[in-house]
């Protein structure tokens, strides 16, 4: 390593600065079983996918399936998948952040439970969480059966169902919400008092104080928060393929269907053009969330 | 202390890599068995059970144990020849099966794949000719098994580079707590199943959903052509509340929801032990207003098989006719018998339930139905969990390959729509 060292560094011509950051660093050693990894799991399989999608299934070059996907079922489906991340995002984002407000402002103890709690479920998903939801709320599910003992109340005697569009909102809630909890706690644990004592000395309102010193710090992690919360609504899986028969058009279903499914041949590839325009969307919502994490640093 | 610790990384990372590089095929075989097409040209049934023995592994995929009482064909070829099975992904679909073929390494590809019709031109690369029978892939071998006449002629390719086995009949399953027993498919309007309707799936990923909705057109005075009359059926499910979002699968019926549903025959064995291991009884019945079965699945035997001879056999078991012994019924030491010769082969194979019976055990319609029961080969179905009904006197039909991918293209907009 020592011989690698000498060869790699260059010889100093303007300034000492220059030739330290070139430097073979010996850590990157130890890195190595990292970046093999990093390379086999996830660049070398997205190669695979980006030259999948610009084949037809005759192996001719062609952007025609990307071009599929802004028509019929390929559309629907992003919107779908748009609509169920937009939605959990929103909710999720909002009752996430007054819990946020709420821990904050409890002691060591009940914060340490909350932050642990949060971060358990925060990663609890897939198919266990539907199964956990059909145990509870499904129609012979306990809650449901208690509520109907104890308090005669039908659960299912109006337009309640697990097994819609709002029932995977609701499951997804479960998951959202302590993300939000954890992401965005860190931001209000930041905020000063020195700041509402200042505002109260300069002779501020609370509404001025909310205006002019809470929306502007807060704001930037808040909606970088709520992008991490809609990358994450997009591109869950297990629990909606567990939860629906495809009259819940999301893309990741529509993925399982060509690539795994016994009904549509030869059209994997199809599959692998609606997996790159999953992986643009969540590019732009991680620029996006990279940004606001910039404006928040900087501050 | 750092260095050390990744060193120790990289070590453990260059063991775990280890065997995954050197696992070999363990077996070097007599090509013979890799290329021969039928029982003749591979020296007869005894030697290719010697052979498949001397293998000692068969991989086969996507293979569940309640599909078709798969379970019992596994156990009892494991327990007579001593031969390993792996399945890999029970979960998985036809696709997947293909791809496993053209993409596995070679000692873990799947030997033989039992998939969709659908999906031969998928196999094969190509669209297929109009005349399907002519349709071969060069992933599979040709192979035809001793029972070669008895398979239907529309079924089978010309060459045995696949054939098919076994088909599903749509029949309706129910939870017999329901008030009101379901006897044809227009049933399930009834209000008394308002959110308890399914279907087993989506039709543009499983089969089973896809001929349910052919099903439920014929049910309608449709006709394979256009399926356009089930999928209003359905939508007429979705509008009244009927239609519930939960799959008609085993784990989601057991949870109560769905308690009417639509599904293959072949899964109702299953289902019903499921039900009897926590409390309930599930029934099924054949509609009284379409008797339809999907298109068979296939068998096709991998060109490239990591285990030629253990393929071979393994078709040849599948699609056996015979009557005679389950796993629970062998003695045990029939496998070693064989090996130190004081056991034929052949005449082992001969005891045992063919492939074809267990098929019609497990509620599926083994596809050589017809030779059998011209033979008084077929053991009867199951009768305890289908009640009789109108529907046993109809005759089953099932729709092409052509109809059906006509169907899937109107089901790819329309079903996200219903």
């Amino acid at each position: 390593m020592v011989i690698a060292d000498d060869r790699i560094a260059p010889t100093p011509t303007k300034g000492g600065s220059n030739v330290s950051r070139i430097r073979f660093d010996k850590s990157i050693v130890g890195l190595v079983p990292f970046f093999l990894f990093l390379g086999y799991f996830l660049l070398y399989p997205i190669a695979a996918i980006v030259s999948a999608s610009l084949h037809d299934n005759r192996h001719h070059l062609t952007l025609s399936l990307y071009h599929n996907l802004f028509f019929g079922n390929y559309r629907d489906a992003f919107i779908g998948s748009f609509k169920l991340a937009f939605y959990s995002m929103l909710v999720a984002g909002i009752a996430g952040a007054i819990i946020c407000w709420a821990v904050v402002k409890t002691n060591g103890v009940v914060r340490t439970i909350t932050s642990s709690a949060a971060g358990v479920l925060a990663n609890t998903g897939g198919v266990p969480l539907a199964f956990m939801f059909i145990a509870a709320f499904g129609q012979e599910g306990l809650i449901t059966k208690l509520l109907l003992k104890v308090f005669h109340w039908d659960l299912y005697a109006g337009s309640f169902d697990l097994y819609n569009f709002w029932g995977i909102l609701l499951v997804y809630c479960f998951f959202q919400i302590p993300l939000m909890v954890i992401i965005f706690t860190p931001a209000l644990e930041n905020l000063k008092i020195e700041w509402v004592e200042a505002n109260e000395s300069l002779g501020g309102t609370k509404f001025q104080y909310f205006r002019h010193v809470l929306i502007p710090v807060l704001l930037p992690s808040f909606f970088s928060a709520c992008l991490l919360l809609f990358a994450s609504a997009f591109s869950a899986f297990a629990t909606a393929a567990a939860m629906s028969n495809g009259t819940i058009p999301l893309v990741p279903l529509l993925i399982g269907n060509l690539v795994n499914g016994n009904v549509i041949p030869s059209e994997a590839n199809q599959g692998d053009a609606l997996a790159m325009g999953m992986v643009i969307v969540s590019l732009v919502v991680i620029a996006g969330y990279l940004l606001l994490l910039r404006l928040t640093r900087k501050r | 202390m750092r260095k050390q610790f990744v060193f120790g990384v990289v070590a453990a990372m260059a063991v775990a890599l280890l065997p995954a590089v050197s696992a070999a095929p363990s077996f070097a075989d007599d090509s013979t068995f890799a290329t021969c097409t039928d029982l003749t040209s591979c020296g007869g049934l005894s030697a290719l059970v010697k052979a498949a023995q001397a293998e000692g592994t068969l991989n086969i995929t996507t293979v569940l144990r309640n599909w078709a009482d798969y379970g019992d064909a596994v156990d009892t070829f494991q327990a007579a020849f001593g031969i390993h099975i792996n399945d890999d992904n029970p979960d998985g679909g036809s696709s997947y099966e293909i791809n496993s073929i053209k993409t596995a390494p070679a000692d873990a590809q799947p030997d033989v794949i039992d998939f969709g019709a659908s999906h031969v031109a998928e196999a094969a690369g190509a669209p297929c000719p109009t005349d399907f029978t002519q349709c071969s892939a060069s992933i599979f071998a040709n192979y035809k098994v001793a029972t070669w006449d008895d398979i239907p002629a529309a079924w089978k390719n010309v060459n045995g580079n696949w054939f098919g086995n076994y088909q599903g009949q749509i029949v309706i399953g129910y939870d017999s707590k329901l008030k009101k027993a379901p006897k044809a498919i227009k049933d399930l309007k009834d209000p008394a199943y308002k959110k308890v309707v399914g279907i087993a799936g989506d039709p543009t990923g499983a089969q089973e959903a896809l001929i349910s909705v052919m099903a439920a057109t014929v049910a309608n005075g449709g006709t394979f052509d256009n399926v356009q009359k089930g999928v209003d059926f359905y939508h007429s499910l979705k509008q009244s509340g009927n239609l519930s979002g939960a799959t008609a699968d085993s784990t989601h019926i057991a949870t109560g929801n769905p308690k009417v549903w639509l599904d293959y025959s072949f899964n109702a064995l299953g289902t019903e032990q499921l039900g009897a291991q926590i409390g309930k009884t599930f029934k099924y019945v054949k509609p009284a207003d379409a008797a339809v079965m999907g298109t068979p699945y296939l068998f096709a035997v991998n060109a490239t098989a990591p285990h030629p001879a253990a393929a071979r056999l393994w078709v040849e078991y599948l699609m056996s006719e015979n009557k005679g012994h389950l796993a629970k019924d062998l003695a045990g030491d029939e496998a070693a018998n064989v090996k130190a010769g004081t056991l034929d082969g052949a005449k082992l194979f001969n005891s045992l339930m063919g492939g074809q019976n267990i098929f019609q055990m497990g509620g599926a319609v083994p596809i050589e139905i017809a030779a059998m029961t011209k033979k008084k080969l077929l053991i009867p179905s199951p009768s305890t969990i289908f009640v009789p009904s109108a529907g046993d006197k109809l005759t089953p039909t099932q729709p092409s390959v052509a109809q059906q991918a006509t169907a899937i293209a109107l089901l790819k907009t329309e079903w996200p729509k219903i």
